[in-house]
């Protein structure tokens, strides 16, 4: 147990490689999945008059230059997937962190007052069930700007798990820490450094966690409406064009972007985060 | 007043969703001195954590307070650090941060360098140099303990407050830890309240041990004193020669608490026939004496109508075997009873079936004297000296004394003056239960040499220049418990609203009695032929006249002649109840119980008064929980009751031994 611990704090990778070959159960059983719906996928793509192509026809159709040329640039909206997806993580980046500051400060005042807590929380709980996307027409008209827009909507979308977790965290700051405080009589700001902040860091990252996906999923569907540089109008482009490969491709990446969004944050949060609070 | 701590009636309430409250901790009186190191034992939910927190100022009582050289604790502060049941180390820091943390919060004048050599200081004393850059997560339970003691210790606090600080750790690392922190204590001179379950863990450490009694209304039902000298050593202390008595006692006492919990619960209340009360048409039974005027007054002013209470009858009995006979055999629903009454029936005295009593309420304190016959004033009897000079003189001669019942205080305080005087009261005189209107009769027939009784049968001899009053109550015990109200534990249990209305009326017609505005009129209701019964004159002297101890010397004015209500009068302190039990050992009537916590926790009831006194919107009684003494000057503590049992001379061999009070009646 402690060794396993502490490897995974020293480095994730580490333990990736000693779990594939401690239990390479876990390793082979989803690469033989993946095979046989790729040989299903292949058999029944490969008929005649099918409009989904076969994983192979996929690879042919985008090797050059969408796998083979990730940087190739030709102005316009013809970028290699690199710069697709860079542009779409330029607006996750930006639209998120503001929702990070944003959200966690909004978190920690309602979290720490009562007042707050009762008259904003209804509300809260109101505008967070609102679909991404519905923002998007209201953000267009306020702004007229097809990436504000964009961004406005990662940062709606992102912001309400932030605020609703550092909240919840805040609240739950165990007894025990405020009474530590509360007997050494803590000044406000020591009391917030050492013990409100890293108290309530493990639900903030919960929040960041759910928000960094909640966010990614909304990018996809704004950019295809928004236009410009960005995975999201890539796939719409594609559609427009006929061209379901290079859909297909994109997808890949998408899902393999996310998933990696996720991890980061996870892996930042196994960074900070006290071990004995995880 | 020279104590470092000082909880002073302390109450908890805790209000509960319903509305309702909880009474968690009741009157709590404790001195603590500095450097002591104290330990609060009981079962769990009893309170204990509760009292820690409110000496710790994290949580405030309700009533009363806790004051700490002289100032009453508002809130928490470093003065009083607690070392918490879990440790409370924050997992983010390291073991250096953690106390780092505190040192420099609370000493932040100090310079930098002192402040990191007194965090270096703290992490040595505790032994984890080793560890100091680890975080809590990465120590055992006993390492993050320690951890918390050097941070608890390295601010100096005044007081250090322990929640059951090694109840998580296992038995080897207990023991260690132990010793480790009697060492560190006993070096820096901390005065320590503990909270702990651990009987051993208490004798180890601390010099007094409080045990807390079970809630609701938790208070203090014991305190032990541990005479092992220090320093100690956990493998040592087994061999001192009190260690395993101790030992016992805190467990029978633990045992006790479980008992006395399911005597209190109640039996489901029966039916309401009116008033909002389980039974209106009580039978009282009093005798014709001075102090029967509670029950005589709440029936005469409309005390009882007005609580509900609206077919009370009044019946006057002869003797106080009647009255004990009346309430067990359930002709009378209560009844104004002599204050060892409740507790003799309870325990059995005189081989008798133990019937469980309980005593909500006193209703008079004082009020008897101690006549002789007039033969002795020609010998020049003035004291108990000169008494004892008579008697001692006329070997021959057979002296009878009369009291009124043996459970009274007559009797217990005779007993107690005369042995006092060197007078052996089995062996030296004989004492003849007689009851108290006959009293004076047989005094001037000769058949008695004197008496101990109430009013208005001292006054009366004195009167009729038959007797004389050589001691007053005033004189022997002022403030003694005098007369109590009595029920049976099951009329108690099956009629709870109906104890609490009987109460409550009881306790306003004490407060009326005791206002010397309505003496007079209390006086004449008094000599009405259906109550007392005899001329006002009889009555009059120490109720509303000066007392008369002969017909000689001038009056005195004697106000607390009888007192009803003043002075947290009513309030039916075990204490008390506890001194009685062991004048009923001393003098044979029944071994001294035990179990002695439980029978008093079960008999005399200051709960019930509490509630009554809540209803009624009148303060709380809260009588501090202290030693007290007789006229000569014995102290009695309610925490050493044995010792004190061996301290008097003139005694009957006593038994200890347990009284079950649960076995079935048939």
């Amino acid at each position: 147990m402690v060794t396993q611990t502490s490897l995974r704090k020293k480095n994730p990778l580490v333990s990736i490689f000693k779990s594939i070959f401690k239990s390479p159960q876990k390793v082979i059983a989803p690469l033989v999945a993946l095979a046989i719906l790729l040989i299903i996928w292949q058999i029944l793509a490969s008929g005649e008059n099918v409009s989904l192509p076969s994983p192979t026809k996929v690879i042919a159709d985008t090797w050059d230059p969408y796998i083979i040329d990730p940087f190739f640039d030709n102005g316009g909206v013809d970028k290699g997937l690199f710069w697709q997806i860079l542009a779409s993580l330029r607006r996750v980046a930006i639209g998120f962190s503001l929702a990070t500051v944003v959200g966690i400060a909004l978190g920690i005042l309602i979290g720490s007052n009562k007042l707050f807590y009762s008259a904003l929380d209804p509300i809260f709980q109101v505008l967070r069930t609102i679909p991404p996307l519905a923002w998007l027409p209201i953000s267009l008209a306020a702004m007229r700007q097809a990436d504000p827009s964009a961004i406005f909507v990662i940062f709606i979308t992102a912001i309400w798990p932030i605020i609703i977790n550092t909240t919840v965290g805040v609240q739950q700051i165990p007894q025990d820490y405020r009474n530590v405080s509360k007997v050494l009589r803590l000044s406000n700001l020591t009391f917030f450094f050492n013990i409100l902040i890293p108290s309530t860091l493990p639900y903030i990252f919960t929040g960041l966690k759910i928000g960094i996906g909640l966010s990614w999923l909304a990018i996809i569907a704004a950019e295809m409406l928004v236009g410009g540089v960005g995975i999201g109008f890539f796939i719409w482009d594609a559609y427009n064009s006929g061209y379901m490969s290079e859909i297909i491709i994109a997808l890949v990446y998408v899902g393999i972007i996310g998933l990696l969004l996720d991890r980061l944050v996870s892996f930042i949060a196994s960074l900070v985060v006290a071990e004995e609070q995880q | 007043m020279s104590s470092f701590i000082e909880i002073d009636q302390l109450d908890k309430i805790f209000p509960l969703a319903d509305g309702g409250q909880y009474i968690a901790l009741k009157n709590i009186d404790l001195k603590i001195q500095k450097g002591e190191f104290i330990s609060l034992i009981g079962h769990s939910g009893c309170g204990k954590s509760t009292l820690l927190n409110m000496i710790s100022g994290l949580d405030l009582p309700t009533n009363g307070g806790v004051i700490l050289e002289g100032r009453q604790i508002q809130g928490p502060g470093p003065d009083r650090m607690v070392v918490f049941q879990n440790y409370s180390l924050l997992p983010w820091l390291s073991v250096r941060q953690n106390i780092a943390l505190a040192v420099n919060e609370v000493m932040g004048n100090l310079p930098v360098g002192e402040r990191k050599a007194i965090v270096n200081q703290a992490i040595t004393m505790v032994g984890l140099r080793h560890a100091a850059n680890k975080k809590p997560g990465q120590l055992s339970g006993g390492m993050k303990q320690r951890v918390a003691i050097a941070r608890g210790l390295a601010i100096k606090p005044k007081v250090l407050l322990l929640d059951e600080p090694f109840g998580a750790l296992d038995a080897l690392t207990r023991g260690n830890l132990q010793e480790k922190l009697m060492e560190i204590v006993e070096e820096n001179h901390v005065t320590t309240v503990m909270v702990t379950h651990d009987v051993d863990e208490a004798l180890l450490l601390s010099d007094r041990i409080v045990m807390l009694t079970t809630g609701p209304e938790a208070h203090i039902g014991q305190i032990l004193e541990v005479p092992i000298p220090r320093p100690r050593h956990r493998l040592e202390v087994v061999n001192h020669p009190s260690y395993y008595a101790l030992r016992n006692e805190m467990v029978y006492f633990l045992n006790q608490q479980k008992r006395t919990k399911k005597g209190k619960s109640a039996v489901a209340p029966l039916t309401i026939a009116a008033n909002g009360l389980e039974k209106i048409n009580l039978n009282l039974g009093f005798i014709p004496l001075t102090d029967s005027a509670p029950l005589i007054i709440a029936q005469e002013k409309g005390f009882f109508a007005e609580e509900g209470l609206t077919q009370v009858t009044l019946s006057r009995e002869n003797s106080w075997k009647t009255i004990g006979l009346g309430v067990a055999e359930n002709r009378l629903d209560a009844a104004c009873m002599l204050a060892g009454m409740p507790l003799s029936m309870t325990v059995g005295a005189g081989g008798k079936q133990p019937l469980p009593m309980v005593t909500a309420m006193v209703l008079s304190r004082n009020g008897n004297s101690i006549t002789l016959n007039k033969k002795f004033q020609a010998k020049g009897v003035k004291t108990l000296e000169d008494l004892q000079r008579a008697i001692a003189s006329t070997p021959d001669a057979v002296h009878t004394f009369a009291m009124v019942h043996p459970a009274s205080m007559h009797n217990l305080m005779l007993r107690y003056w005369l042995a006092s005087g060197g007078i052996d009261p089995d062996q030296d005189v004989s004492l003849t239960v007689i009851p108290p209107a006959q009293m004076v009769s047989n005094l001037k027939a000769g058949n008695i040499d004197g008496y101990c009784v109430g009013e208005p049968w001292n006054s009366h001899s004195v009167i009729d220049d038959c007797g004389y009053v050589v001691a007053t109550d005033l004189d022997i015990w002022p403030g003694h418990p005098e007369k109590v109200l009595g029920v049976t534990q099951e009329w108690a249990n099956k009629y709870p609203s109906t104890h609490l209305a009987l109460i409550k009326a009881l306790l306003r017609a004490c407060e009326y009695c005791d206002d010397r505005r309505n003496r007079e009129e209390v006086l004449g209701i008094l000599a009405k032929p259906e109550y007392v019964g005899v001329p006002k004159e009889y009555i009059s002297p120490g109720f509303t006249q000066p007392y008369r101890r002969n017909l000689e010397d001038e009056p005195e004015n004697l106000l607390r002649y009888n007192q009803f209500f003043v002075d947290q009068g009513n309030y039916p302190s075990r204490a008390e109840g506890l001194w009685i039990l062991t004048q009923l050992a001393r003098w044979g009537y029944t071994s001294f119980p035990r179990n002695w916590v439980e029978v008093l926790e079960r008999v005399r009831r200051p709960d019930l008064l509490g509630e009554a006194c809540r209803q009624l919107g009148l303060p709380d009684f809260e009588p501090n929980r202290q030693n007290f003494s007789l006229f000569d000057g014995m102290v009695f503590n309610p925490d050493d009751p044995l010792g004190y049992l061996e301290r008097l001379t003139i005694k009957r061999d006593f038994r200890v031994s347990e009284i079950l009070i649960d076995e079935p009646v048939s």
